[in-house]
């Protein structure tokens, strides 16, 4: 019978739109989402949520067309059991998949994206940020992807002198010198974290490890200085004054 | 939630008894009773069924909403970090698409059930060339993006329109929609001919496969078997006698979640599968080389699954290493022929389809990139 058939539709719609708006309640959307999409996301949420509802209390009198609508299985993505008895292993491994991802919605705790993820896409390599520098004189409010932003239109030691650096991101350590230099890093995101990009900063600081872990959320205060060790191919990095581990930020990505 | 009303014969008909749990899987289930009695009977049954479900759902709500906070606490890092980044970008993917997803299913309802039935053959020229050309440039009324057009092509097919010419729309609706022209103007104004570049290949490409696809003879062939079958129940039955709109719309949305939503979360998983597992610096390597970098661009479209209305603010940086051309390709294939996209286009399209609609594109998008690089 069709009502049961094509109930996975409903309950998905349920559990994705109570995470999500779980989410935005909390305030966290914002780990997957840029906050622009914030207000329509959920008001689709609800929309989405509204209408299952409906479809719920009204199921019995669309019984008749579901009938005839086989809706069985459309492929590799119908969780829907086809109509012979015995679903075939796609439709069954599908099915899995959904439900793994249905269940991490609901239990797993939100997280930001990791270092291995600012590793894997190209931290300190040519390609990140937007380009747009800023030109306004107030580098006390830079961030890191600002401060990346000028090291990499510039890399004049000259023209970092009296600089005085204060930033939050989280450690990642650098690929070529990851004992004595690690990346203070964030990640840029345009839409959403899927499209996230991370930038950062070269902190030198030896054997940083005794003291930080990676992933781990810090303040670092300094100035830039040549970069001192051999092995890290960043002409310039920051040489800390203090380094203090902090919380992660509620809004840990920028935009 | 798997309450359900189950028809009786009209001698039996008490509503006590109307009302029974459904034994899974049993398939005893019989229509076709036709007396009044028994039709008042029946949408009594369903009525205080449906009050039930409605209660189960807002009870289902509940229950996830307190297994969400309770699990809330559960520290950070429980899990590696890649498998973390894995679950973090698959939610990304669902959390970022769903809104686009429920949009399109709602003017898909709208297109199927409330329009009247001659609407779009009453303005809609007779030649199918012009036609064509008039459908593909129906996202710029309809702006649904990326997720929203698979469900508003199946609506359009299952309004009567031609599996070739709504394939045209809905191929041309993810870049010819004024929010994808906005951003992208946002992201790169007039500059190397990338915007006029972006919507001229988005219309060629999806008059160009309408086009082909009109040729085919047997257009339900393109189709899977159960669309196929579901488009070619009589319009009636859509909005049977006896059912309000209210209730076909209902019945709709149950219908295309059930399709839409699995394949949505599988394309999530993959696409964040896909992401965690391949570096993304390979790509990064090739961007000034005029071939290599089209299809590394292209590549990168493929794997991000990113939303069409967004995707030139995720490129613009790219933009410094990368040839225009290669920024290009990227803008018309990534809409059109991504992870995330196929799955969603598997529920309605047989996979041979799927691969022509790839191969073309790709093509298109190549052809059209390596030309804006000879001339910028």
């Amino acid at each position: 019978m069709r009502s049961r058939r094509n109930w996975p539709g409903l309950a998905l719609t349920l559990v994705i739109g109570t995470a999500t708006l779980w989410l935005a309640a909390t305030g966290q959307l914002v780990l997957y989402i840029h906050p622009r999409y914030v207000v329509f996301t959920v008001v689709m949420t609800l929309c989405g949520m509204g209408l299952a509802l409906v479809a719920l209390a009204r199921s019995g009198d669309s019984d008749e067309q579901d009938e005839h609508a086989a809706a069985d299985g459309g492929g590799a993505g119908a969780a829907d059991l086809p109509r012979s008895r015995r679903p075939s292993p796609v439709a069954l491994g599908a099915a899995l998949v959904v439900t793994l991802v249905a269940v991490a919605l609901v239990v797993l705790p939100p997280a930001v994206l990791s270092s291995a993820t600012a590793s894997t896409r190209g931290l300190g390599a040519a390609v990140t940020t937007t380009g747009s520098v800023r030109t306004d004189g107030a580098t006390t409010k830079y961030t890191v992807l600002d401060w990346a932003s000028k090291l990499r239109a510039s890399t004049d030691i000259g023209s970092y002198e009296n600089e005085s650096v204060d930033v939050t991101g989280f450690v990642s350590p650098s690929p070529d010198d990851p004992d004595d230099t690690f990346y203070v890093t964030r990640f840029v995101i345009t839409c959403c974290a899927v499209d996230a990009q991370p930038v950062g900063v070269p902190v030198y600081a030896p054997a940083w490890k005794d003291s930080l872990e990676a992933n781990q959320w810090v303040r670092i205060q300094g100035a830039f200085a040549t970069n001192p060790s051999a092995a890290s191919s960043a002409t310039i990095a920051l040489v800390p004054r203090a380094v203090s581990k902090i919380d992660q930020p509620h809004d840990p990505y920028l935009y | 939630m798997r309450t359900r009303p189950r028809p009786t014969a009209p001698h039996q008909a008490k509503v006590s008894r109307v009302l029974r749990p459904g034994p899974s899987g049993a398939d005893g289930y019989r229509r076709g009773v036709t007396t009044t009695e028994a039709h008042r009977e029946h949408a009594h049954g369903t009525r205080a069924a449906g009050g039930r479900l409605l209660v189960a759902g807002v009870g289902a709500i509940v229950v996830i909403a307190l297994a969400r906070i309770g699990t809330a606490t559960l520290p950070a890092g429980i899990l590696p970090d890649r498998l973390q980044d894995f679950v973090t970008l698959t939610v990304s993917v669902v959390v970022e698409s769903m809104p686009f997803v429920v949009l399109g299913i709602l003017l898909s309802i709208v297109v199927q059930v409330w329009l009247p039935a001659g609407f779009f053959a009453a303005w809609l020229p007779r030649n199918p060339m012009a036609r064509r050309a008039v459908v593909s440039l129906l996202g710029v009324l309809l702006p649904v993006c990326e997720c929203g057009n698979v469900p508003l092509a199946r609506g359009l097919v299952a309004k009567g329109f031609s599996v070739s010419d709504s394939m045209t729309f809905l191929i041309a609706a993810p870049i010819v929609n004024p929010i994808t022209i906005v951003t992208t103007y946002q992201a790169f104004g007039w500059s190397d001919g990338i915007l006029v570049s972006r919507i001229v290949g988005g219309f060629l490409v999806a008059n160009l496969l309408g086009w082909l696809y009109s040729k085919h003879r047997d257009q339900d062939a393109l189709l899977t078997t159960a669309f196929a079958r579901e488009c070619r129940m009589p319009a009636g039955s859509h909005d049977g006698h006896s059912h309000s709109r209210v209730g076909s719309s209902a019945g709709l949305f149950r219908r295309e979640m059930t399709t839409m939503l699995p394949a949505l979360l599988v394309g999530a998983a993959v696409a964040g599968g896909v992401q965690t597992l391949v570096p993304r610096s390979v790509l990064l390597t090739l961007g000034s080389n005029p071939v290599w970098s089209i299809l590394a661009m292209m590549a990168l479209a493929f794997v991000i699954s990113i939303c069409s209305n967004v995707d030139a603010f995720f490129v613009l940086p790219f933009a410094s290493t990368f040839l225009p051309g290669s920024i290009v390709a990227f803008l018309v294939f990534g809409p059109i022929v991504d992870i995330k996209m196929l799955t969603l286009l598997r529920t309605t399209y047989r996979p041979a389809v799927l691969a022509q609609i790839g191969v073309v594109v790709g093509l298109v998008a190549a052809v059209l990139g390596l030309v804006v690089n000879q001339i910028a």
